[in-house]
């Protein structure tokens, strides 16, 4: 019997390896290599400007030294707190914004196709475009957002000049980037949504609320997933948005972990204290994107 | 009567919410075409000025005369599109196996793929750059296109697409002797068309725009893509944001028309879809 | 615990491969260096020699005119080549270290002076004193001189003067700045050119380290002390310089909150012709020449006790590996201080060689706005370099942080100086 699965396991093994050779390759050269040294370069001094070399790691090796470092000072918990409070903002708004213009998109009316382009069209803007317009969007003073509220009779914030506003505006601008993105995936998997299901659906007398939450759904949740995993794993990884608009401030309150490793490592010249941040990262989006693997057989549906 | 009211109401919001949408969305968008028709005063003035006072096509003529134009478009082009091709292949290729093969250590291989995907590009890029140079890579196009083999955002993609088409179909063909090349390529690529045609967009665009990675890899200027050219317009005081813009325009064009060209075809993908399901 | 051990095995792999390609070159250019030691002094008669040079200070606008530069270069020394990269300035600094870490540089290339002191202590820069200095100006010369060493040639030179909105002036009733003007009388006229309106402001210095370290030397302060051994950040001429500074915003509120000045750029708000002054680089004069519809001039930046004027240069270096260090020094040394490449940056407008001749510097002078345009030389008399560390974009950072604190009135002057003074401490060992 379990002589019998091994043979079938390898049997398996052999069928699978000619579709996976490619990306394994890939995965051991481009990635698995250069991860592997920058676990090795966490545990050195190395600034990131000597010639690399396998004594590197021998000559500069501090051993936990950087970790140690970073947990016991106060910086690595404040940078990850703004972290957090832009992905507590952030993943709802996108979502909500994505899945409004899918389902949009989706209705089979007359233009659609000219409003797919629209919708993309932030996607294509690149951040410094994006971010010049933005910061003048959200100008306390000249800015059409604060116009706008004006007349709601409501006084806007500083936006990126206050401590306080500064990473709403930063989620603002990104959810405005990254909606048509997600909004792709969700579209692609709505509109793969076999039409059978609504014309029985139909049969059986269901409204259109109905029909949304009981076929289409549970239906689109792999794709939702996927995009749930995406956002999240990005926007720990947040950096261009904030180098453009803000560069970390006002007073720090939008640095958040990848701006500080970029700058521990090509602008502090201490590339061995951000490998150790970066490694860092890697463990919580690790921790986080595994319980989502766990908790996904709860909710996502995958065979009709 | 009251349907058709009903119907003319619900066309009505439709085009309302739609249009609204549309123009939050586009702003940026004018405002990089009314900034590529400025001339070179008048580019930062607060509040912003939506009309140039004297629009001007001298950033466009700027554009072509700046650096070679056509060349670093074809050669963005042709690395564009060899790293879209190859993404497609391989990335298909491995979700195949992942979901369909179930092969010994495959979940435990997938999460690795994942894994991949969580730590900064910022920390890896001097090991990577080390390895492709000790491949003897650098300055060369496959620096910039080999990477294509391993796109772990492109296998999850095509991973959650495929794990949704039944088994049933591909114990049927397995039953009617088809071998797995053939289920791979005459079932599992048209049912997920729609998930293929959106990663060629979204890695075609990656492709496109990727700046630090090729500005590290190619030094000789003849291999210089649109993007890199792009950039030398920032200079270290003062940036013409007039030819950037303008720039930036027409290097989206390739986008858009991809972005299209895939958009019209999933229509006849899902059809094709249907009609075999 | 087996696939532990098999991980660590391919990661020795990983790096064995590194090890190896390392040391092969290493040997590579161990081979060829005698063979070019002699260099290519002389013109014509030797042998062709390839070198590259990467830079960013032509990109934005003035690549043509340095290609122009290297065709008259290559008419001098037929044998020298140069392939030219110019790469914008934004993300130059990461492609270029990780090429000098992965062991790839350019032969010679630039760097600007916030990275220059970075890269020269970590041993990746050649050591450049046989190069022929005779003609560049000595205070741009020392700013990349370390410990007597010199590891960079100063490629261009720029400094800081007062900018003045004329008709703001005019219409306050003040006289215009003289080069004799203080830190008080900016603040006289300032005050009365803020009362004009509610959207007027009298001047706009950036409170950032840049602008601070200067202050600070026009009281009289430092950073560091004399031998670089101790920072000295909250001294009392700091934090009377630094109070000065913030009062401006908090108390006389002669120049806006970032809250007033609402998301625009400092350039804009003079542009567009609500501020009276701003100290700002000479950078600034073609696009204040196409960008003001007022009139405007320069003078001498006004000084506290004494004068200090900043200097801002970028560095030319040859890397320390390169095997052509003879003629990558040839060029970088033709580049930065030969009177036709001079003439040919002045004509183009581009910015100023950092060089004595001064028969070529007064053809700069005939451009105008403004006027005033000796200002720019008169400076010359009290340049100040910034300091040159190791950890100085940390230094900075730390120095810029606090003061912006301090801007939002969360913390004093003092309590800002005090606080950057023990975090530089705490994170920065000077040598």
């Amino acid at each position: 019997m379990s002589k019998q699965k091994k043979k079938s396991g390898k049997n398996k093994l052999l069928q699978a390896l000619p579709f996976m050779i490619p990306s394994f390759i890939g995965m051991i050269v481009f990635s698995f290599f250069p991860v592997v040294i920058s676990i090795f370069l966490s545990l050195t001094d190395w600034n990131g400007l000597e010639k690399l070399t396998v004594n590197t790691i021998f000559e500069h090796f501090v051993g936990l030294e950087n970790y140690i470092k970073i947990l016991s000072g106060s910086e690595f918990w404040r940078v990850l707190g703004h972290t957090l409070y832009y992905i507590v903002l952030y993943i709802p708004l996108v979502f909500v914004a994505s899945m409004g213009i899918a389902l949009l998109l989706n209705k089979k009316k007359k233009g659609t196709m000219v409003f797919r382009v629209m919708y993309y069209i932030p996607v294509l803007t690149s951040w410094v475009a994006a971010s010049l317009i933005w910061k003048w969007v959200l100008s306390p003073k000249y800015g059409i957002f604060n116009q706008i509220l004006a007349i709601l009779g409501i006084s806007g914030p500083g936006w990126l000049t206050s401590e306080v506003w500064a990473m709403p505006g930063i989620v603002l601008a990104s959810v405005w980037k990254d909606m048509g993105f997600f909004g792709l995936f969700l579209l692609s998997g709505l509109q793969a949504i076999d039409p059978t299901y609504y014309e029985a659906a139909r049969v059986d007398g269901a409204n259109k609320f109905v029909t949304f939450f009981k076929v289409t759904l549970p239906l689109v949740t792999p794709s939702i997933f996927f995009c749930l995993i995406m956002a999240l794993i990005n926007a720990f990884q947040l950096f261009p948005q904030v180098q453009i608009m803000t560069e970390g401030g006002p007073n720090g309150a939008t640095q958040v972990m990848v701006e500080r490793i970029y700058t521990y490592g090509f602008s502090y010249f201490k590339m061995g204290y951000a490998s150790a941040y970066s490694w860092l990262l890697f463990v919580i989006i690790f921790v986080l994107t595994m319980i989502q693997m766990r908790l996904q057989n709860g909710w996502v549906h995958y065979e009709s | 009567m009251s349907h058709k009211v009903k119907n003319i109401l619900a066309n009505v919001s439709y085009y309302a919410i739609s249009v609204s949408i549309a123009i939050i969305v586009m702003i940026p968008f004018f405002w990089m075409i009314s900034t590529s028709l400025k001339s070179k005063g008048a580019l930062m003035a607060l509040p912003v000025q939506w009309i140039p006072e004297e629009p001007t096509l001298n950033a466009y003529v700027q554009v072509f005369r700046k650096f070679p134009f056509l060349k670093a478009v074809g050669n963005s082009l042709f690395i564009t599109i060899s790293y879209t091709l190859i993404t497609i292949l391989s990335s298909s290729m491995a979700a195949f196996a992942f979901t369909k093969i179930k092969f010994p250590f495959g979940n435990g291989l997938f999460k690795v793929y994942l894994a991949s995907m969580m730590i900064p590009t910022q920390v890896t890029l001097i090991p990577l750059f080390i390895i492709m140079d000790r491949l003897q890579l650098t300055d060369r196009y496959a620096s910039v296109i080999t990477p294509s083999l391993f796109k772990a955002f492109g296998i999850f993609l095509l991973v959650q697409n495929m794990r949704s088409i039944p088994n049933d179909f591909i114990e049927a063909a397995q039953i009617d002797g088809a071998g797995l090349w053939f289920i791979y390529r005459k079932i599992m690529l048209p049912l997920t068309l729609p998930a293929i045609l959106t990663l060629s967009i979204t890695t075609f665009m990656d492709s496109w725009n990727d700046y630090l990675w090729p500005l590290v890899m190619l030094t000789d200027r003849d291999k210089m893509t649109i993007t890199l050219a792009l950039n030398t317009l920032n200079g270290q005081y003062a940036t013409e944001y007039n030819v950037l813009m303008a720039g930036s325009l027409i290097s989206m064009i390739p986008i858009i028309l991809v972005y299209i060209g895939a958009n019209s075809r999933m229509k006849t993908g899902i059809m094709v879809g249907g009609v075999k399901g | 615990m087996k696939k532990a051990l098999a991980t660590l095995l391919i990661a020795s792999m990983a790096l064995g491969l590194v090890a190896c390609g390392g040391t092969e070159t290493k040997q590579q250019g161990g081979n060829d260096t005698p063979s070019t030691e002699q260099g290519v002094a002389n013109k014509g008669t030797e042998e062709e020699v390839t070198i590259t040079y990467c830079n960013f200070n032509a990109s934005g606008g003035n690549e043509e005119t340095l290609n122009a530069m290297y065709e008259k270069f290559h008419e001098e020394y037929p044998n020298i080549v140069v392939e030219i990269e110019t790469v914008a300035y934004n993300d130059y600094f990461t492609a270029m270290q990780t090429r000098v870490s992965g062991g790839t540089a350019p032969d010679c290339y630039e760097l600007n002076i916030e990275n220059f002191a970075a890269y020269a202590s970590k041993g990746v820069l050649a050591d450049l004193s046989n190069a022929d200095t005779s003609n560049f100006n000595e205070t741009a010369l020392s700013a990349f001189n370390v410990d007597g060493t010199q590891y960079g040639l100063p490629g261009n030179f720029s400094n800081v003067v007062l900018i003045y909105n004329k008709d703001l002036f005019d219409q306050a009733g003040v006289d215009y700045p003289t080069n004799d003007w203080t830190w008080n009388d900016v603040q006289i006229a300032a005050e009365k050119i803020s009362a004009l309106g509610e959207d007027i402001y009298g001047i706009y210095a950036p409170l950032t380290y840049n602008e601070f370290f200067k202050v600070a030397a026009q009281y009289g302060g430092s950073l560091l002390n004399e031998d670089k051994t101790a920072f000295t950040i909250n001294s009392p001429e700091n934090i009377r310089a630094a109070q000065m500074m913030i009062d401006r915003v908090l108390v006389s509120n002669v120049q806006p909150t970032t809250e007033q000045m609402g998301g625009m750029g400092d350039w804009d708000l003079f542009q567009s012709g609500r501020l009276g002054m701003i100290p700002t680089g000479i950078w600034a004069f073609n696009t204040f020449t196409t960008g003001c519809d007022f009139e405007w001039d320069i003078v001498v930046e006004p000084g506290g006790t004494t004068k200090a004027t900043h200097f801002f240069s970028n560095a030319l270096v040859v890397n320390a590996d390169s095997d052509k260090k003879e003629a990558a020094i040839t060029w970088i040394t033709w580049l930065a201080s030969s009177p036709e490449a001079a003439q040919m940056r002045i004509d183009a407008g581009w910015d100023l060689p950092a060089i004595k001749d001064e028969a070529v510097l007064n053809t700069y002078l005939t451009v105008t706005p403004p006027e005033n345009k000796a200002a720019v030389f008169e400076s010359l008399d009290s340049l100040v370099v910034p300091p040159v560390i190791e950890d100085y974009a940390m230094m900075s950072d730390i120095i810029t942080m606090k003061l912006s604190e301090a801007a939002s009135g969360k913390i004093s002057a003092e309590e800002a100086l005090n606080q950057a003074q023990e975090e530089c401490e705490a994170a920065i060992t000077l040598k």
